[in-house]
């Protein structure tokens, strides 16, 4: 009885999902441009993939911007989730103004920040007022990510911020209680009990930084279209770039299953760390 | 110093880095807001004016006359209703399918489900295209709607929520000669509004807010979603910032007032994704 319930979701998931991912397993051993017959042609899109200097650099962009992005969230969304779980006058409305940006679209982002980065935007002239030089951030080849990275933070810090609190208020308070009745200081309770009872939280926000990361697209393709000399070619972009721009389907399609293992090695490796650490 | 003055020293700190955090966060869209209101040249003006010297409201008007930006928020409102729509009922009835049934491919159905999540559309761009394409769905509301209508994360959340539900509730309907589905519209459904009003906040600002899809498969004017006609007006006349910020203003309106109404759903929405497992 419960599997008709489920079998709606799961068609689609099989029609749009799994059926394009071996879609894609096969298409990657074909030569294809949408409009003659695909050819099989082995491992040939591999071959080509691995020769391609573009390739080695979109990954490495790829990576560069995952951890790039990921790491500083998770340190400053907790520092932001610390903040807001203190007692303090007028915490309801500071908690709106931090909230606010989680409703607000990709697009409108893009768009503010490629104007703010404007060699004679916002950020330079807040920059120039501290003794800093104009850069046109965005078409600099060695601050092009670096501005790219700094939007993912920025956009990144609030939403994850609201599930460290999710994790902070399950904290019974009984616990911190206990401890300061023993003389421990808000460092010791915070490493003691905050930490390893946060953990699960912790690594949750892990895998979810990194898979949001990963996916990264918008932003690269109306800010930068990838460049400078693309520093900013992110995988996805890589991805369309050769499949709709150059119609080399099969190559696409190699470079999206490459990109797939990735995604599913990392994602296991940080479940993994996640049973290890004591979550189920 | 001594302990208590150190706290007092402390706390003030804390609070001036709460505010400082606050500016930053916001800065960004009251930049927006005030640039929005200003004249082609004034936006790049020195010293700064935070605040426009004469609003230009006439900014909106000329901007939407950039493009056909009616069709646009039109498309944009239809592909996020409906695509909220199939997700609201598709996920609802997987995840109290997953939640309160036992069958024989249970788990092997919710790990299929939850892989898709290392699933996004950027990764499996391609196939999927072709997929529609084969479907002759290109260029077509179907083609922007039908591929999104089930979303990993949402039946996650439906099963996370009606799994706490108590199964009473159901048996009792049973007993009193309840069809399987009138128990799902009418004892499941009601009793998940938390639920499916943040699952629905989500989603609709997931779906207002479509590019890539729209960008691959919606090549016709009459199709594009407002996030691709801003772009693409963005990407004729890069240096009419005003009106490119005056259209960011408009396209951010709704959900803003979305936000503003329904914070709580949308700020336990993103909690309980993070709760539990």
């Amino acid at each position: 009885m419960g599997f008709f319930f489920v079998l709606p979701a799961l068609l689609h998931i099989a029609i749009f999902k799994l059926y394009p991912l071996l879609q894609a397993l096969r298409l990657s051993f074909y030569r294809y441009d949408l409009l003659s017959p695909p050819v099989f042609t082995g491992l040939a899109n591999y071959h080509a993939l691995w020769d391609n200097p573009l390739f080695h650099q979109s990954f490495w962009v790829s990576v560069k911007y995952m951890f790039g992005v990921s790491v500083p969230e998770w340190l400053l969304a907790l520092a932001l989730a610390l903040l807001l779980n203190r007692a303090m006058p007028g915490r309801a409305v500071i908690r709106l103004a931090y909230f606010f940006p989680i409703a607000m679209s990709q697009i409108v982002v893009a768009m503010v920040w490629k104007f703010m980065y404007h060699p004679h935007g916002l950020v330079n002239t807040i920059l120039e007022f501290f003794g800093v030089d104009r850069i046109n951030w965005l078409s600099t080849e060695t601050t092009a990510l670096p501005a790219l990275i700094a939007i993912g933070i920025w956009r990144g810090i609030p939403l994850f911020a609201i599930i460290y609190l999710a994790g902070l208020q399950a904290i019974p308070r009984d616990y911190h209680e206990a401890a300061m009745v023993d003389g421990a200081n808000a460092f010791q309770r915070f490493i003691h009990i905050t930490l390893p009872l946060l953990l699960p939280t912790i690594l949750f926000v892990m895998v979810i930084s990194l898979l949001s990361a990963v996916k990264v697209f918008l932003n690269p393709l109306v800010m930068t279209g990838g460049g400078p000399n693309g520093t900013t070619r992110v995988l996805p972009y890589f991805i369309y770039e050769t499949g709709f721009t150059y119609f080399r389907m099969g190559e696409a399609a190699a470079a999206s299953t490459v990109l797939f293992v990735f995604v599913f090695a990392l994602t296991l490796i940080l479940l993994r760390l996640l049973r290890r650490g004591g979550v189920q | 110093m001594n302990r208590k003055r150190l706290l007092v020293w402390g706390g003030g700190v804390l609070t001036a880095l709460t505010i400082f955090g606050i500016g930053v966060t916001l800065l960004p869209y009251f930049w927006m807001l005030s640039s929005s209101l200003k004249t082609g040249t004034e936006v790049f003006e020195l010293p700064i004016h935070w605040i426009p010297q004469v609003p230009q409201w006439d900014n909106f008007r000329s901007a939407l006359s950039r493009g056909s930006f009616g069709t646009y928020f039109y498309n944009s409102g239809i592909v996020a209703v409906a695509v909220t729509a199939a997700n609201v009922l598709l996920c609802s009835l997987a995840g109290y399918g997953l939640a309160k049934f036992r069958f024989r491919f249970r788990e092997p159905s919710f790990l299929v489900i939850l892989s898709t999540l290392m699933l996004p559309l950027e990764i499996v761009l391609v196939p999927t295209f072709l997929v529609v394409q084969q479907l002759g769905m290109v260029n077509s509301y179907g083609g922007l709607i039908v591929p999104l209508a089930v979303d990993a994360f949402g039946v996650f959340l439906m099963r996370q929520f009606i799994r706490d539900l108590p199964d009473s509730l159901i048996e009792a309907a049973r007993l009193d000669g309840c069809s399987e589905l009138g128990i799902f519209f009418r004892i499941i459904l009601p009793n998940c509004k938390p639920a499916l009003g943040a699952l629905a906040l989500l989603s609709f600002r997931d779906n207002w807010d479509q590019f890539l899809w729209p960008y691959i498969i919606a090549s016709s004017d009459r199709l594009k979603t407002f996030p691709l006609g801003l772009a693409q007006m963005e990407g004729i006349d890069s240096a009419a910032y005003h009106e490119i910020m005056a259209l960011a203003v408009l396209g951010m309106i709704p959900m803003a007032i979305l936000f503003l109404f329904f914070q709580r759903a949308f700020v336990r929405g993103i909690a309980l994704s993070g709760l539990k497992e």
